[in-house]
């Protein structure tokens, strides 16, 4: 018999929520098998099954949060009993045999057979008791892992048996309920969006958050992207957008300004250079902003750039992510402009050190060689971390940017 | 029915006024339960208070504090004419004794706890009998504690006379100083009152079957206690089974060294502490569905819950470490199980032997820490470098910390010196609440004391000591 425990899917993820069982009790698994599909940090991923069996117990409810640790699934053979506490006699809580769909590193290595003291005081022991809870089940939030009297209270809230036929989860759906002021619906707060809301705060917490306007006359690119895109799309049947070049034009300029493409270790006082581009690509989903990378996207054509971005977008619409997919970048774009406005200061996606924003392609009225031209213009900016950045180096970060978006022959030439 | 007989019935009976004993009735009373507490012996209290515990420690500081100011010329105390009045002595200890022993008495009495003297036996699983030389009360109840505690072995070809061949308890109300005192085995109790001879004068041989003191703590423990019983005189020979006694005067054991050559030593008294056996004959476990182990100890669970439904037990004769404080909170826990709390036995059990020096320990030793597969490191300060120990003219041992490498939580603290019983409480806090290195070195120790040892150490772990240099 094993306990197959929500792993550690690396990234610090720490806590998720069952989206849905694809499996059911006393279903035949084999190994490698998808189980169960957990939202986690800003994707769903499908844990494959560690080993072939039967699952004998579904631990978590659908809809459920888990926490790194607590036991998702019991697999055996179909004729085993299965004991009342399944804690004294599992296998090693540890990770699973295979990793979950494209994760970073496994979790830590198993522990000996001897049980060690769970990690938590003698009050939170009796409560745990008092709770019927399993510290060595519960994965401790508190300092160097200590087990909180609330990681207690969750694992009893949301612990119990599953129900007998998981569903997918539907639409949060509100309690409406009169007061003074007229009605008003109490909707739970989601997974995903309290991820965001976190993510958001810690980074106008932390950085020094400047954001640098400049604009840009696309004319010239928008003229070339037009006559080429037929072409291209009949050739690769890849549908182009204008993302790809300005993905292009940043990932040739963050070679030139190393720092916008850089991460700040604070504990040890070091500034990361990164050699690779990943670019983060911000997508405005149903459920709240999700940001897939394009991984060494300076190795990318446009084509395969765009056909990279149309995916994990789609992808990123229908929750199918992995959590590789979204993890790992050095800079971020976000495309407002297709959305309207005149600019936004978006803020930092940490722990990287910039964020450059695309906005709308307007026709103005501009001065062109003494003479007033209908041309194509937009305002780029770019908030960045005034703690590692200074003004003028945004300043002239955005001038080369505009410089290439501008004149597609430099870009080109670059390429 | 035996004519002349009572009976009673009660919610709980607990059988046993020792340390267990006494506190799960006390506990249970408050807790709202009719309680009845059976004591065999006179007085309540158990060994601990009686023989035991408490009138060793008075025996054990009243010599240490002849010893120290026979040997305090360095500090320029110079004392004349020092002499031992061991009935003035035992006298003064057999008040400490009694003044204990009746506050247990009087708290049970004011918790609404009933005493009945005299030896309990099981009938049934819910049924006791009481028999004293007076009378015989039966005794129906609910549920039962079985908190009878354990007493010293014996050894074939010792037998116990209280006056030649004396165990523990005797040692304790000598009313002369023997001029040769043979201890048989080298356990805590062995070495504590073999300790408190030497110092009151008399020329103590120890006999030990094993090769080494405290073969279980750290190899540094048994090296410090070693060197101390050399500084006294104190002839410690292990690896020496003792085989026979020979009575006369003076008396003689025989005993074969490791290459087996014979030894034998004058004796003016004998003292055995071979080890402790438990209190189960003549109880009726059988009657009652109590089972134990292959030793004779009762079994049971971490709720101290027996083989017999709404039977209990606690304290030595369960077995484990046979201390005082781990019947305490066994007691606890058992009268929390019975009142229907979700209590349940999961607390470190630390140790003390009022040796000189003093050892203490808690939590996990270097070799178990290995054992659960931690990457351990440790850091050790001597009291060679402490300015408290300097003052108190007492430099000898160490507390040393045993820590995970990895995750630099605390695993266990071994501490050698004087006084170290006392700040032995703090390392079991620290362990109890999980704390990582950085939390004890990070907390102020007062200075000057002997606990900042403890602080010193941890310190020496992390790599960061002060006061020693760091490994």
């Amino acid at each position: 018999m094993f306990v197959f425990n929500f792993p550690d899917v690396g990234e610090g993820i720490h806590e998720g929520r069952v989206v849905e069982w694809l499996v059911a009790e006393g279903d035949p698994v084999t190994e490698d098998q998808p189980l169960v599909k957990v939202e986690t940090d800003k994707a769903v991923v499908e844990l494959p099954s560690p080993h072939t069996g039967t699952v004998l117990r579904l631990h978590a409810a659908a809809d459920a949060e888990i926490f790194v640790g607590d036991p998702l699934v019991t697999i055996g053979s179909p004729d085993e009993e299965l004991p009342e506490e399944v804690a004294g006699e599992k296998e090693s809580a540890a990770a699973p045999s295979t990793s979950p769909k494209a994760v970073g590193p496994e979790a830590p290595a198993p522990q000996t057979g001897v049980a060690r003291r769970p990690l938590a005081t003698p009050r939170t022991r009796a409560l745990a008791r008092k709770l019927g809870v399993d510290l060595q089940q519960i994965s401790g939030s508190g300092s160097g892992g200590r087990i909180t009297d609330e990681d207690l209270q969750r694992a009893a809230d949301g612990g119990g048996p599953a129900p007998p036929a998981p569903t997918a989860p539907s639409a949060p759906v509100g309690v409406v309920a009169a007061t003074a002021d007229g009605e008003v619906e109490r909707v739970p707060i989601t997974h995903l969006r309290k991820m965001i809301a976190n993510a958001m705060r810690a980074s106008k917490h932390n950085a020094a958050h400047v954001t640098h306007v400049d604009e840009a006359d696309v004319t010239d690119l928008v003229e070339h992207y037009r006559r080429s895109k037929p072409v291209i799309e009949e050739r690769s049947g890849v549908r182009l957008t204008l993302l790809p070049f300005f993905i292009k034009a940043l990932v040739t300029n963050l070679q030139k300004y190393p720092i916008f493409n850089a991460s700040v270790d604070e504990e040890k006082q070091e500034i990361l250079y990164k050699k690779y581009y990943n670019i983060g690509i911000a997508v405005d989903t149903p459920e709240g902003l999700i940001v897939p990378v394009i991984r060494d996207a300076d190795s990318k054509n446009l084509v395969e750039l765009a056909g990279e971005v149309a995916d994990k977008a789609e992808r990123a619409r229908s929750r199918e992510l992995s959590l590789d997919e979204i993890r790992g970048g050095s800079c971020t774009i976000t495309n407002i402009g297709p959305l309207g406005g005149v600019f936004a200061t978006p803020i930092i996606n940490q722990p990287e050190l910039a964020i450059v924003g695309l906005h709308a392609i307007k026709e103005r009225p501009e001065v062109v060689n003494g003479e007033i031209a209908i041309r194509k213009m937009m305002y780029l900016s770019i908030s960045f971390d005034h703690r590692y950045i200074d003004g003028a180096e945004a300043a002239r970060f955005m001038s080369d940017l505009v410089r290439l978006v501008s004149e597609p022959m430099v870009l080109m030439a670059r390429l | 029915m035996v004519v002349g007989s009572v009976s009673r019935g009660c919610q709980v009976v607990v059988i046993g006024a020792g340390p267990g004993g006494y506190v799960a009735a006390i506990r249970l009373a408050q807790l709202g339960k009719d309680v009845i507490l059976v004591e065999k012996n006179a007085t309540l209290g158990g060994v601990c208070l009686n023989v035991g515990c408490i009138p060793s420690k008075a025996l054990i500081h009243a010599s240490e504090l002849a010893h120290e100011v026979a040997h305090a010329e360095n500090m320029g105390l110079s004392i004349e004419g020092l002499s031992v009045d061991l009935p003035k002595m035992v006298e003064w200890k057999d008040g400490i004794v009694e003044r204990l022993t009746s506050g247990v008495a009087f708290l049970c009495k004011q918790n609404g706890v009933e005493v009945v003297h005299g030896a309990a036996e099981f009938v049934s699983d819910r049924k006791l009998v009481v028999a004293s030389e007076d009378d015989r009360v039966e005794i129906e109840f609910e549920q039962a504690v079985i908190a009878t505690g354990s007493r010293p072995m014996a050894l074939d070809g010792f037998p116990h006379d209280g006056e030649k061949i004396i165990g523990s308890t005797e040692a304790l109300s000598l009313q002369s100083v023997p001029e040769r005192l043979v201890v048989i085995g080298a356990g805590y109790i062995g070495l504590e009152l073999g300790t408190v001879y030497a110092k009151l004068g008399s020329k103590v041989s120890i006999v030990e079957f094993l090769p080494k003191v405290m073969p279980d703590l750290d190899a540094e423990v048994g090296k410090a206690l070693t060197r101390q019983l050399k500084k006294l005189k104190v002839g410690l020979h292990l690896s020496h089974r003792a085989e026979s006694f020979e009575p006369g005067d003076p008396s003689v054991v025989v005993a074969r060294g490791p290459k087996d050559e014979e030894l034998r030593f004058d004796a003016d008294v004998v003292m055995m502490s071979v080890g402790r056996l438990p209190n189960v004959e003549g109880l009726g476990l059988d009657a009652a569905g109590v089972t134990t182990d292959e030793k004779g100890f009762i079994t049971v669970n971490d709720k101290m819950q027996t083989s017999a439904p709404g039977i209990y037990a606690i304290g030595d004769v369960v077995g484990g470490a046979l201390l005082a404080h781990k019947a305490y909170q066994e007691a606890k826990v058992a009268a929390g199980v019975i009142a229907g709390e979700p209590a349940a036995f999961d607390s470190l059990v630390p140790a003390v032997i009022y040796t000189d020096p003093e050892v203490a320990w808690v939590g996990l030793g270097e070799g178990e820490a290995k054992e659960q597969g931690h990457n351990v490191v440790t850091g050790s300060f001597p009291f060679k470098a402490s300015g408290r120990a300097m003052s108190l003219d007492s430099t000898d041992g160490f507390v040393k910390a045993i820590a995970d490498a990895d995750t630099k939580q605390l695993l266990g603290v071994v501490a050698v010196g004087r006084g170290v019983s006392e700040f032995i409480g703090e390392a079991t806090l620290a362990l109890e609440m999980g704390a990582f290195l950085e939390d004890v070195a990070l907390t102020i120790h007062p200075h000057p004391t002997m606990s900042e040892a403890l602080q010193e150490a941890i310190e020496g772990a992390l790599g960061q000591a002060v006061h020693m240099v760091n490994k």
